[in-house]
């Protein structure tokens, strides 16, 4: 694999260099603002936690490990956690969904655009399309809108623990399918 | 509802926070719990890792203009964070040198050789104990120490080259069994020491306790319970 130009500027990020961090942000903010916005889906909030998502960055670049994955990857984990962090703190049912929405996401039949997808996500699409529709929907809308199972329970109007126990069998048959 | 097997529940709350299912409350103790429990902190990573390929889903949104300015203006004017991990990454490269680290042996023998005499039949000595602190992923050590429990003194040598950071000091800490970091005192750059150890410390030095060396302005770290600045070096204390 070519090696990754986020990894360089993230070694002279973490060197201090003012310079990669704006070349970094270029790179990498347009990525991470629609991140956020997925989960908080307010622009004004969301400028507000890239600021803090590339404060944090500076700060914590000589942190990131390139054998643990991808700087884009280090960089979103982040950018999520502090947009999670801000939903909470909008109240448990925040960012609660329509349950058709929940419904539409994945079981719509756009064969050739999910086909296309499954080849770009590799493994993990390839498992995720082993799942039933519902847990899958229920997996993918938990992770892009980081929504809690309280919210899902209430959007699917499902017991909590019944959404749990869709989530946590779908975790595990996923699992199982990733082993290498 | 059918009985189909589930993942088992701490592998289920790690894959649970990388999703981002938790609450306020749950997704504050996940992080905690990260922080003093390896083997969850890598299920979480693990699952973040598995997750990671959604992530490709995303369309980019780029931001207005206005966003990079505001956190250009939020970049501390002198970053004291930054300038001290230069600093720490040219200490470890100036460590690395098999002539500090041999003065600093010679220095820890001379200081062990001091050990005052014992005229009557000895009883057998307690073994001594050692520790090699080393920075994140450096391979020589930047402060060697060594502790003589019948002395009750731990010698601690600095490899540091003296002048490499004038404006910060060095705070020796002792992390025992417990994991709560009592602090030992400041160690001069490039210089060795004895530290006699008060009765009540000396049980906590013992074979796999921590001693690690903190960066702190003058004066030493302003939180008694611990270091104030960052960890340049640890290692953990061994039979010799």
């Amino acid at each position: 694999m070519a090696a990754d130009p986020l990894v360089e500027m993230m070694s002279q990020v973490a060197a201090g260099d003012r310079a990669a961090l704006r070349r970094l942000y270029e790179a990498t903010s347009a990525k991470l603002f629609g991140v956020c916005l997925r989960i908080l889906s307010d622009r004004s909030e969301c400028e507000d936690v890239l600021q803090e998502v590339y404060l944090t960055i500076w700060r914590r670049a000589d942190g990131f490990e390139p054998a643990k994955g991808g700087a884009i990857a280090w960089m979103s984990r982040i950018a999520r956690n502090r947009a999670i962090d801000r939903l909470r703190a909008r109240g448990p049912l925040a960012g609660a969904i329509d349950v058709s929405e929940i419904e539409i996401e994945d079981t719509a039949p756009r064969a050739e655009a999910l086909m296309e997808a499954a080849q770009d996500r590799g493994r993990l699409g390839d498992c995720l399309e082993e799942l039933d529709p519902r847990t899958r929907g229920v997996i993918r809308t938990a992770f892009f809108e980081g929504v809690t199972y309280e919210a899902l329970a209430h959007s699917l109007e499902q017991p909590l623990g019944t959404v749990k126990s869709w989530i946590r069998r779908g975790l595990l048959k996923l699992r199982v399918c990733l082993e290498p | 509802m059918s009985e189909a097997p589930e993942l088992p529940s701490d592998e289920a709350l790690a894959a649970e926070h990388a999703i981002g299912l938790l609450s306020a409350a749950e997704r504050a103790q996940a992080e905690r719990r990260m922080a003093v429990d390896p083997g969850f902190a890598a299920h979480v990573e693990a699952w973040e890792a598995r997750l990671a390929p959604l992530l490709d889903e995303i369309d980019p949104v780029a931001p207005p203009a206005s966003v990079w300015p505001r956190i250009e203006a939020r970049l501390p004017a002198n970053d004291d964070t930054v300038m001290l991990k230069k600093r720490v990454s040219f200490w470890r490269g100036a460590a690395a040198g098999s002539l500090g680290l041999a003065a600093a042996s010679v220095a820890v023998a001379v200081m062990l050789a001091t050990r005052p005499p014992t005229l009557i039949a000895p009883p057998e000595p307690a073994p001594l104990l050692n520790a090699s602190l080393k920075g994140d992923a450096g391979i020589t050590p930047l402060f060697v120490a060594a502790y003589d429990p019948d002395r009750k003194a731990l010698i601690i040598t600095s490899l540091v080259p003296p002048g490499a950071d004038p404006v910060h000091v060095h705070q020796l800490w002792l992390i025992p069994a417990d994991g709560k970091p009592r602090s030992l005192g400041m160690v001069e750059p490039g210089r060795s020491r004895a530290m006699p150890m008060p009765g009540d410390m000396a049980p906590m030095i013992a074979e796999g306790a921590t001693l690690a060396v903190s960066v702190e302005a003058p004066g030493g770290s302003t939180n008694p319970d611990g270091p104030t600045g960052p960890i340049a070096a640890k290692g953990a204390l061994a039979k010799i």
